[in-house]
């Protein structure tokens, strides 16, 4: 039995955060939904489907014999999962008979037999899709499938819980001070190897766990409250992080933040307030940098979504900001901004608009090229390099396309912007 | 509107600089006092005003209201 991850047609709903990754690699909680999918599957072959762009960065990392293969689908048996699923408290078995399981008219998975497969003629994943779906029986299973970015912040306290739950080895194997202080039931506390919780920090498990990956540092005059994860490296400098954070790799974090996740390699290292956000990877977030996630009318907030307004039908609806974007000091986010990737912002004190599109820069309230992509590329080269990674030419290659797709939109807003 | 007042306007209207203070070889940054953030600006409302599309590093080299007004003109005429 093969089992196939795979990202379906909705991964737009999720841009900005989905330019540079597939919809599976998207953090909820401390671990990605593919993770989480892995972890309820078991022991399995795992192949991968995801936009041919992002092929040759992610075959990096899972494996060049993983992904976009055809012919595995035709190799063996398949269990093919939507990558959308958010794989808690719902469990499919490697092993079943043959169908399709359903959540409001959406694939959630389906399971077909090598004999099955035999009969039926596609040639790339999404005929594979129509086929089986026209031949297979169907049952309709409550299922959770992220839909927009919201959807990850409002699931992240739980799956953080979740993965908290299937930690082997819990418990304090880090350094805890002894002036450091526990509020709630120490159990709920996991320190890996290599982790320093420093005096003056307080740990406060009343309403959730806390994960604290290996090589964490926990800076004095940080305050903690569970559920939150925090991943390698990642150092926290002081402030006030509320309930329902993940913190993802190599991240720097200060201030008060609250009900957020920073996929990875970011700064907030300044104080100011960050919620109901979701941050890409090698973000920086310029000292004082602040996002409403509550409007003042306590009406749902409405995020633009490929250049649409979408009611989020939640009040509590923060930020969603691309990779490789910077913000400069003092920027302050609209209730449910959502910016681009690559982007960079300069603000002088005003809010900014709702809507920021990827790789330009946003000055004086007006969107522009900037200095142009070459020169975003060589910034973030330099920014990798300070944390030791490299911008790879198949970094490149997805950056380039990403650029080219996102060309129209950025054209439309920066022509608005000039001629109003 | 010739191609040169249309340039002079733009340049008077982001730089906030009066009209008659433009002349053909004042410098951007010398003379009228555009940092790097506001040369950004500049490009691209001259890309709005022209409905033109200006490669950055190009545009970013002009360094005067007369080559600028040059550089725009070739631009139209291709």
């Amino acid at each position: 039995m093969n089992v196939i991850i795979f990202e379906d047609q909705n991964f737009d709903n999720l841009y900005p955060l989905t330019y540079l990754r597939p919809i599976y690699e998207l953090k909820c909680g401390h671990t990605t939904l593919r993770e989480k999918i892995e972890r309820m599957i078991g022991k399995a072959s795992f192949y991968y489907f995801m936009r041919d762009y992002l092929a040759p960065v992610f075959a990096k990392k899972l494996g060049k014999e993983k992904v976009n293969q055809l012919e595995v689908l035709k190799s063996d048996a398949v269990l093919i999962i939507n990558g959308r699923l958010l794989a808690i408290d719902f469990k499919i078995d490697l092993e079943g008979p043959d169908g399709i399981a359903l959540s409001n008219n959406q694939l959630v998975y389906a399971r077909i037999r090598k004999t099955a497969i035999e009969k039926i003629q596609f040639e790339n994943l999404n005929e594979f899709i129509t086929a089986i779906a026209s031949i297979l029986p169907s049952k309709n299973v409550m299922a959770t499938l992220i839909d927009y970015p919201w959807n990850l912040i409002q699931n992240n306290s739980k799956a953080i819980v979740d993965d908290f739950n299937h930690i082997e080895d819990i418990g304090i194997h880090g350094y805890l001070s002894n002036q450091a202080a526990i509020v709630g039931d120490k159990n709920l506390i996991h320190i890996a190897p290599g982790s320093s919780i420093q005096p003056f920090v307080t740990l406060d498990t009343s309403n959730g766990p806390i994960i604290i990956e290996k090589d964490v540092i926990i800076h004095p005059y940080t305050q903690i409250e569970g559920p939150h994860a925090m991943d390698e490296q990642s150092q926290a400098f002081g402030g006030n992080i509320r309930a329902g954070c993940a913190i993802g790799p190599v991240c720097r974090v200060r201030g008060e933040i609250e009900e957020s996740i920073i996929h990875g390699y970011s700064n907030k290292h300044h104080d100011g307030f960050l919620g109901h956000a979701y941050v890409g990877e090698w973000v920086n977030l310029g000292a004082f940098t602040t996002n409403s996630d509550l409007k003042n009318d306590y009406t749902s907030v409405q995020l633009y979504i490929k250049g649409e307004l979408v009611d989020s039908q939640d009040m509590k609806v923060g930020s969603f900001i691309g990779d490789h974007t910077k913000t400069s000091i003092g920027t302050l986010l609209t209730t449910g901004a959502v910016i681009g990737i690559m982007s960079n912002i300069v603000t002088a004190g005003t809010l900014i608009p709702k809507f920021v599109p990827s790789f330009c820069w946003f000055i004086n309230n007006h969107v522009t090229k900037g200095f142009g992509y070459r020169h975003m590329l060589t910034t973030a080269a330099r920014a990798m390099e300070r944390r030791k990674v490299q911008l790879t030419p198949e970094d490149e290659a997805m950056l380039n396309t990403a650029f080219e797709l996102t060309k129209e939109e950025r054209g439309f807003w920066i022509k608005k912007g000039f001629r109003s | 509107m010739t191609v040169e007042e249309r340039v002079k306007n733009v340049v008077a209207q982001q730089l906030k600089v009066n009209l008659e203070d433009i002349k053909n070889n004042s410098d951007f940054v010398k003379d009228l006092g555009a940092d790097s953030m506001a040369s950004i600006e500049l490009v691209a409302a001259f890309e709005a005003e022209f409905d033109v599309e200006m490669d950055e590093d190009a545009a970013l080299k002009v360094k005067t209201v007369g080559e600028a007004i040059k550089f725009i003109q070739n631009m139209l005429d291709q």
